[in-house]
């Protein structure tokens, strides 16, 4: 069992990125690649689809702990959709996000990311 | 169950390890997300000795060995690695910010968690990482 990375939609600065498989000590190096170009492109935010991820270890965990340093220079973050019961007791037990970057839905995430943009925006108008 | 595993420096034959662990504890009707626990801890663990513990230039060894009892299964990981405990390590600080998160740490924390005992012996010329976990996922009557 390996791991498949999809790389989706971008849509107002948050790329989409689908996991398939089991993201352990086998395959995180896999996703450090894959992610590497998008975090270099200036994205803002990541959203990690994970409804067909089955089996994450600390390895997996590092790997979007690198990601989400990366992004939080700029204020981005990576929001995590669709956890299984594995990934979701791993990410508790090592607080791998913060419990409101974690989405039942991909839209949930979209929608968080959108009100987190508006914010912005907002702020910088009210600033000037 | 024990299964023997050499080790160059390695990761692949953890699958075999992860094969093995499955069929055994299937086997004594360990529930299934007892055995989802094991395999992270075997992963864990076997990373933890061959990252840490396997510097020289040969093979080494990764011995595990399952024990079932009634309620409990207890795993033994036995490798010839230089000393290291991994449960010396202190635990990681999981409510840092991201920025001053280390991350490092959280393999072995995860076991700690995981399991409902860990142990570590130093025995001569081997490691000896011993985990128990209740076979069944409601917690015991008390």
């Amino acid at each position: 069992m390996n791991l498949t990375i999809q790389v989706g939609k971008r849509q107002a600065g948050a790329q989409l990125v689908t996991l398939i498989g089991r993201l352990d000590t086998h395959t995180h190096g896999d996703l450090d690649t894959a992610l590497a170009p998008i975090l270099a492109s200036r994205v803002h935010s990541l959203v990690l689809d994970l409804a067909e991820l089955n089996y994450i270890s600390s390895a997996g965990v590092r790997s979007i702990f690198k990601a989400r340093k990366a992004l939080a220079g700029h204020g981005g973050k990576v929001l995590v959709a669709r956890l299984q019961p594995q990934i979701q007791k791993v990410f508790d037990v090592v607080k791998a996000v913060p419990l409101d970057e974690i989405f039942t839905s991909v839209d949930e995430a979209d929608a968080y990311l959108d009100a987190l943009q508006r914010k912005v925006v907002e702020g910088e108008v009210e600033e000037d | 169950m024990q299964m023997r595993l050499v080790m160059p420096d390695d990761r692949t034959r953890l699958r075999e390890l992860d094969n093995g662990l499955v069929t055994a504890l299937s086997a004594g009707g360990v529930a299934f997300d007892v055995i989802a626990d094991v395999l992270l801890i075997a992963e864990e663990i076997v990373c933890n000795a061959i990252d840490h513990g396997f510097s020289e230039h040969r093979p080494h060894e990764i011995i595990v060995s399952v024990e079932q009892r009634a309620e409990q299964v207890a795993i033994e990981f036995r490798d010839d690695g230089i000393a290291f405990n991994p449960l010396d390590r202190p635990a990681p600080n999981l409510d840092a910010d991201i920025g001053d998160r280390p991350i490092g740490g959280l393999g072995v924390h995860l076991v700690r968690e995981l399991a409902d005992e860990v142990s570590y012996a130093r025995d001569a010329t081997h490691n000896v990482l011993r985990v128990v976990l209740h076979k069944s996922t409601q917690e015991p009557l008390e």
